[in-house]
């Protein structure tokens, strides 16, 4: 999913960050580097004095500094509130002169999520594009009875209706993520 | 612990963003030459000035900021239970949901005559079923292990996953 590498990295960051000082403090405060550090105001250290002699111009970068972390941010709560990984338009190779030809994403999935649901052993089945439309990764969803030959189903899937997206997408390549559950319920389907 | 994640971030964002906000007013208004404009930091330097890490507030506060900070770190780096397990192949990245897993064990398993129910933990690297005999004698049990296991073995078998997790498997009766 979108943002969760990053969320976790950040996450990572800042819990090192949050234990490395919390550690130092607390031994500081415990007389570990000495009575000196351990009864020393809070501001009595070299930064602050760096920034005590530097200020003038120091302040202005810290601010700076401080604005880009700031839109850094904001487009960090984009991505994690408003975004999606869904891939946009998908653009259509070929004779461009006359006009494009565009494909949405929705009617490949769509094709792609009723040839899986036709497979016998299949109970519900889904599908959707992600990522760059360059670049899109399809992504298939299927439940499988308990009672089918699931190496057997899955095969299928691989071999017909992952190769049929990329055949209709002229993707060979195209990456294909296949998430499979065996479940207890039974299809409706009439044989 | 995704939901977590993203909660956390929100959070975080949302601190880094309004803490940027605040550096910038607060260093726009000094260079103004105008009071603190939110936060009198003037009077957080003061405290500072007069304040030495063996204060009891800061020491409290060190051990809390360090005991969360380990915490976090514990839980983003500590490998959970696998979302999914992959299967073996090459043309796609396919893989099983680890609730199918555990169904199609279940399913398995209590399919061996004399199984009344099971259940099944399904790990990174082993798979744990524990199942109930509907006999009540203990010799019930130790017959039923091996076709049980061999149950178990053989639906794993079949979903052909790239790395075969270990199959440990635990029969019980019921109790007179």
């Amino acid at each position: 999913m979108h943002a969760d590498r990053t969320n976790r990295a950040a996450l990572i960051v800042l819990a090192l960050i949050a234990s490395g000082a919390g550690i130092l403090g607390a031994l500081a405060s415990f007389g570990v580097f000495g009575a000196s550090v351990q009864h020393r105001p809070l501001v009595d250290n070299p930064v602050s004095r760096y920034f005590g002699r530097e200020g003038e111009w120091l302040w202005p970068v810290v601010a700076g500094v401080a604005g880009l972390i700031t839109l850094a941010c904001l487009y960090w709560l984009w991505v994690l509130l408003f975004s999606t990984d869904r891939t946009g338009d998908l653009r259509v190779a070929g004779d461009n002169r006359f006009g494009r030809t565009t494909l949405v994403p929705g009617t490949i999935a769509h094709a792609v999520t009723d040839e899986v649901a036709s497979y016998p052993g299949v109970v519900a089945a889904g599908s959707r594009l992600i990522g760059d439309p360059d670049i899109p990764t399809l992504v298939i969803t299927a439940d499988l009875e308990d009672s089918a030959d699931i190496a057997a189903v899955r095969r299928r899937i691989e071999t017909q209706a992952a190769e049929h997206a990329r055949q209709a997408l002229d993707r060979p390549e195209m990456p294909v993520q296949l998430d499979l559950t065996i479940t207890n319920r039974r299809t409706s389907r009439v044989a | 612990m995704r939901l977590v994640n993203r909660l956390l971030a929100v959070l975080l964002a949302l601190a880094l963003a309004t803490g940027g906000v605040l550096v910038v007013v607060e260093v726009i208004a000094e260079r103004l030459d105008k009071a603190p404009v939110v936060v009198d930091w003037h009077r957080i330097y003061s405290w500072a000035e007069t304040t030495s890490l063996t204060q009891g507030s800061v020491r409290v506060a060190c051990i809390v900021t360090a005991v969360l900070g380990l915490v976090l770190l514990f839980a983003e780096l500590r490998r959970g239970r696998p979302k999914r397990l992959a299967a073996a192949s090459d043309s796609v990245d396919a893989g099983y949901t680890r609730r199918g897993v555990a169904n199609a064990i279940s399913r398995a398993v209590n399919d061996v005559d004399g199984i009344n129910s099971s259940a099944v933990k399904v790990r990174r690297r082993r798979i744990r079923v524990r199942a109930r005999a509907s006999g009540v004698g203990t010799y019930t049990a130790e017959l039923l292990h091996e076709p049980a296991t061999a149950a178990a073995q053989s639906q794993l078998a079949n979903l052909e996953l790239k790395r075969q997790p270990r199959l440990q498997v635990r029969l019980s009766t019921r109790r007179r």
